[in-house]
């Protein structure tokens, strides 16, 4: 009864809260050139949503700023590299949070985008926050592996909702990003 | 060989990163996903046994299909039959089907496939899918990079049909096979550190091309040291000089230049 009662008290504080994803910090593996950076960067330029492209070439990242109001997916970002021939080896993103109250390996709907917390404290976020995603393909391969042990929910490896996540309320498949902070 | 293990030795030395777009071999990672690059290509290649250099000209057109798959198709023109004419094209398809990428280094391995036409005469028992001989090539590269250092290498067996316009292939059947590899070893020279897109990079390679035949045995081996500009993070000009270290297998031309210029169209298309 109590699990309800949080279940209900939980979906109306998630209804009422929002995440506007602010900058994303990427960077990018496997670039040997100024030419293969510009691929890149020439490919992040071409998401309608996209604001400006800043390349740091000697680091490999490029800092992403989105036009107001973008929904932004990281799954784009992520296929514009690998389109370029490359791999995201990091991505860190600059999260704007309104009382967002995260929970340790639980999953959290703000404003449309399902975010699974790995490795946090219990607390309620609000202000500008960065977060970084773990998801499989946004880290190497080895870091990947090693944060596995911070959940085991089926959830982190197909990073869709399955049978894990639907008692939580979500529609199965929907997408979760696995994020820390 | 010694000095061929001296200078790789010296491409692994120092403080400065790898380059892998390698100016005589394709490395085993494709172009951007929807870019489109042309090139032209220019060599200048000594007779054998005469005075003089022949010239011949390839312009090329490379696309990126998609992250795993690229083509290219290229034109031959050239006066070895002392008027300059078009005497034929290719078609090189490239498939990666394997890459293992960290911030700093990778691992990545392609297969490649290769046919090609061409109307002259054949005057040489080494086949040569570049300009000489029409015929078919299926291969596999595979490239490393480690901080410092870029390596390659490919292999692929390689079969000459008869050219067009009724030029047959006048040596034994048996010698239209025969085996191709490489080693290339590159480094970024210039700039020591990025700062923007705008910056000129020089780049030094040095490649070691062979063909081995499969009925005679005979091979040859070149060395193909290069340097390479590349001009607003778009443009590339290579300069490269090749030359016979192993000669067994007769070649009509076997040493001289290449001198090419490539611009890249980065999401050329929607």
């Amino acid at each position: 009864m109590v699990k309800k009662i949080f279940s209900i008290l939980f979906l109306f504080v998630a209804m009422h809260t929002q995440a506007q994803v602010k900058k994303v910090t990427l960077q990018a593996s496997g670039l040997t050139c100024s030419m293969c950076s510009n691929a890149i960067n020439k490919a992040l330029k071409t998401i309608d949503y996209v604001d400006k492209v800043m390349a740091n070439i000697q680091t490999s990242s490029f800092d992403i700023t989105f036009k107001p109001g973008a929904k932004v997916n990281f799954d784009d970002l992520k296929m514009k590299v690998e389109g370029a021939g490359f791999t995201v080896a990091n991505l860190a993103a600059v999260v704007d949070f309104q009382n967002a109250a995260v929970a340790n390996d639980d999953h959290i709907n703000i404003g449309g985008m399902v975010f699974h917390f790995l490795n946090v404290k219990d607390q309620v976020l609000s202000g500008t926050k960065t977060v970084r995603v773990l998801d499989k393909g946004f880290v190497s391969a080895k870091d990947y592996k090693k944060n596995s042990r911070y959940t085991s929910m089926e959830c982190y490896k197909t990073g869709t909702a399955g049978n894990c996540c639907v008692k939580a309320g979500l529609t199965a498949g929907t997408r979760i990003y696995h994020v820390t902070i | 060989m010694k000095p061929l293990v001296t200078i790789f030795f010296l491409f692994s030395l120092g403080q400065l990163k790898a380059q892998e777009l390698f100016v005589y071999t394709e490395p085993a990672s494709n172009m951007a996903t929807k870019s489109i690059g042309i090139r032209l290509n220019n060599y200048l290649m000594k007779e054998y046994l005469k005075s003089g250099y022949k010239y011949q000209l390839a312009p090329e057109i490379m696309w990126g299909v998609s992250k795993k798959v690229m083509i290219h198709a290229e034109g031959f023109f050239s006066n070895r039959t002392d008027n300059f004419k078009a005497e034929g094209g290719a078609l090189y398809f490239k498939y990666r089907f394997y890459s293992q990428d960290e911030v700093h280094s990778h691992f990545r391995i392609a297969a490649y496939a290769r046919g090609a036409f061409n109307s002259n005469y054949i005057q040489q028992p080494a086949i040569n899918l570049n300009g000489y001989n029409s015929g078919y090539e299926a291969g596999v590269v595979a490239t490393k990079l480690i901080n410092k250092l870029a390596l390659s290498a490919t292999s692929s067996l390689m079969h000459a049909t008869d050219n067009t316009a009724g030029n047959k292939f006048q040596y034994d059947n048996g010698s239209r096979n025969a085996v191709a590899y490489s080693l290339s070893a590159g480094r970024l020279i210039l700039p020591k550190a990025y700062i923007n897109y705008q910056q000129t990079n020089l780049n030094a390679m040095v490649e070691l091309l062979g063909q081995t035949n499969l009925q005679t045995g005979m091979s040859y081996i070149d060395m193909a040291p290069s340097i390479q500009f590349i001009f607003l993070s778009k443009m590339r000009l290579d300069l490269g000089y090749r030359f016979a270290v192993v000669n067994d297998l007769a070649r009509n031309t076997q040493q001289g230049f290449l001198l090419r210029f490539e611009y890249n169209f980065f999401n050329a298309y929607k």
